[in-house]
């Protein structure tokens, strides 16, 4: 399934896919967590049959009935249970800092303390990368530790 | 701390000078006076400039409710408002969202610029203004209202509609042409001559394309300056911030408003997300103060003669308007209701038409800018808001073309 992804500026982004039964799907993810769901018209496919605004809860409660597994929503609710634990996800850049590197490479963990927990890639994940995984450009990594380490840990991997 | 400062606050009143009392007691029944039109506004559904702006033009001299004490204070406020409408306006794009606006839709944004700038030109030299004065009209004209129309897609639920982006990549590239027309207008205000003019213009887009790519590059370490966690500090450290840039960039004659612009594009992350649910409630009561104190410095008896004029180029501009954003959405493959709903979306002008025309009153260039901006304004904020709630029953070209056929 292709989707379609549209950044709308001052708003967040737009998603879009069409559905095997031929409906075309439309999702906003706005900046502050808000989602708009909208069902696109067949006899004016730019317009919206409806909109379903959801809160950010909403939307996670959304996704579990719908089979999704929430790692988002899990690692918020870390955050919550762990005073000063940061969590952040970071995309690798085209060149420079670790992107074509391995892990090992940026001694992220001895020079900051943050570990890489994990890294997304092409939509699948890799859960505990070893030292010798290589990082590609536009890889997510996701990096936890202090707010401190993971500042400095960003810096390593995005130079 | 707080007994402290209450003692040195009861002070203050106490010594204050001869008049405090009126001061309070006016702005009091202006800042009520805007909380009832802003009620009103929601009632019936459509933006609260206007109202505010008709608010300031009954007020003051020649109008129904004579405001004079607090006038001094509400200066200094609209200039806060600007500041804080041209700050926020920065927060919510990033550098990347602008990098992207400008490679798609360039071409967009230089027809908009002229089908919908030409008009206000034409009609000032037309009118016998000079040709600065003449050039404001056509930023009057020229540039939609973000603010209106974003708040509006938000209300009509719009925003997952595949004409939105459009849209907004339309009114990002207008913001992006009045970084560069503000401080071209400051240096021409000053009374430059032509040759002066161009050279200073240059090196005031020079000073704003220095400025933003540095907001680029620096974006973080200032951001990160500017972090806190106490909503106190963060709140006095990005006001200060913000005031000392947009003071220093008028001193430079860039406008403080562009500084201010610059500064919201520089803050990011962390930073930009709280100042974004900080910073809105304090910027739309200076911003309300802005559009009262606007029209507080217009007679409305200096209206009447500009109606007419107003009523025109507010028909002609929606009609180029329209053209130019059913231009842009057949571009990118937009069907024909998308497009109309495109067009119909980017009539509304306002808050950014004042600040220009406000500029103008500033120097005291033309005294028929000010009345005509306002009337202009008024007409297509409330006029365009309607036509944005009702485009889906207007029809648009091609309806209009199929009902034609099916007649004959």
């Amino acid at each position: 399934m292709d989707i379609f992804e549209t950044p709308l500026p001052g708003v967040g982004v737009r998603y879009e896919f069409e559905a095997e039964s031929g409906d075309r799907v439309g999702l906003v993810v706005r900046r502050d967590g808000k989602r708009d769901l909208g069902l696109y018209d067949r006899t004016d496919p730019d317009a919206c049959t409806g909109t379903l605004e959801l809160s950010e809860g909403d939307a996670s409660a959304l996704a579990e009935l719908l089979g999704g597994t929430n790692i988002t929503a899990r690692l918020e609710s870390l955050r919550h249970q762990v005073e000063g634990l940061a969590i952040e996800w970071i995309t690798m850049p085209s060149t420079g800092g670790l992107a074509n590197h391995t892990i090992g490479d940026g001694h992220i963990r001895t020079k900051t303390s943050a570990s890489i927990v994990a890294v997304i890639r092409d939509e699948v994940g890799v859960p505990g990368p070893g030292p010798d995984f290589e990082l590609r450009p536009g890889d997510t990594v996701l990096v936890m530790g202090s707010e401190h380490a993971v500042s400095q840990a960003r810096q390593i991997l995005i130079g | 701390m707080f007994q402290d400062g209450g003692v040195h606050a009861l002070r203050l009143v106490a010594a204050g000078p001869e008049g405090t009392g009126v001061i309070l007691v006016e702005l009091g029944i202006v800042l009520l006076v805007l909380a009832f039109l802003g009620r009103v506004a929601a009632k019936l559904g459509v933006p609260s400039i206007p109202l505010y702006l008709a608010a300031g033009l009954l007020m003051g001299e020649g109008g129904f409710i004579p405001v004079d004490a607090g006038e001094d204070f509400l200066a200094v406020g609209a200039q806060i408002g600007v500041v804080l409408l041209l700050l926020l306006l920065g927060l919510e794009y990033s550098p990347q969202d602008l990098q992207h606006g400008l490679r798609t839709t360039w071409q967009a944004g230089i027809v908009d610029g002229l089908a919908n700038g030409a008009p206000g030109f034409l009609l000032g030299i037309m009118m016998g203004w000079t040709v600065t004065a003449s050039l404001l009209l056509a930023g009057v004209t020229y540039i939609s209202s973000s603010g209106i129309i974003a708040r509006l897609l938000d209300d009509f639920d719009r925003y997952a509609n595949r004409e939105t982006p459009v849209i907004l990549s339309i009114l990002v590239m207008e913001d992006i042409v009045m970084a560069v027309f503000l401080p071209i207008m400051a240096v021409l205000l000053v009374g430059a001559s032509l040759v002066q003019g161009a050279v200073a213009a240059g090196i005031a887009i020079a000073i704003v394309a220095a400025a933003f790519f540095i907001s680029l590059k620096f974006s973080a370490h200032v951001s990160k300056v500017v972090h806190s966690h106490s909503r106190e500090l963060l709140l006095l450290s990005v006001l200060g911030l913000a005031f000392l840039v947009a003071g220093l960039a008028e001193a430079a004659q860039v406008s403080a408003a562009v500084g201010a612009f610059l500064l919201g594009l520089t803050l990011s992350g962390q930073v930009a997300d709280d100042v974004r649910t900080l910073m809105p409630p304090l910027r739309d009561v200076f911003g309300g103060i802005f559009f009262v104190f606007f029209g507080l410095t217009i007679d409305p008896r200096d209206l009447w003669p500009v109606l007419l004029p107003a009523l025109l180029l507010a028909v002609v501009t929606a009609i180029t308007k329209i053209g130019t954003g059913m231009w842009a959405a057949r571009r990118v493959g937009i069907g024909p209701k998308g497009q109309w709903r495109t067009g119909i979306s980017l009539i509304p002008r306002g808050e950014f038409s004042i600040v220009i025309a406000g500029l103008g009153i500033t120097a005291g260039i033309q005294p028929q800018l000010g009345p005509l901006a306002a009337a202009y304004v008024l007409i297509l904020a409330i006029g365009g808001s309607l036509l944005m709630r009702f485009a889906a029953h207007i029809g648009g070209p091609a309806q209009w073309r199929e009902e034609l056929a099916s007649r004959r």
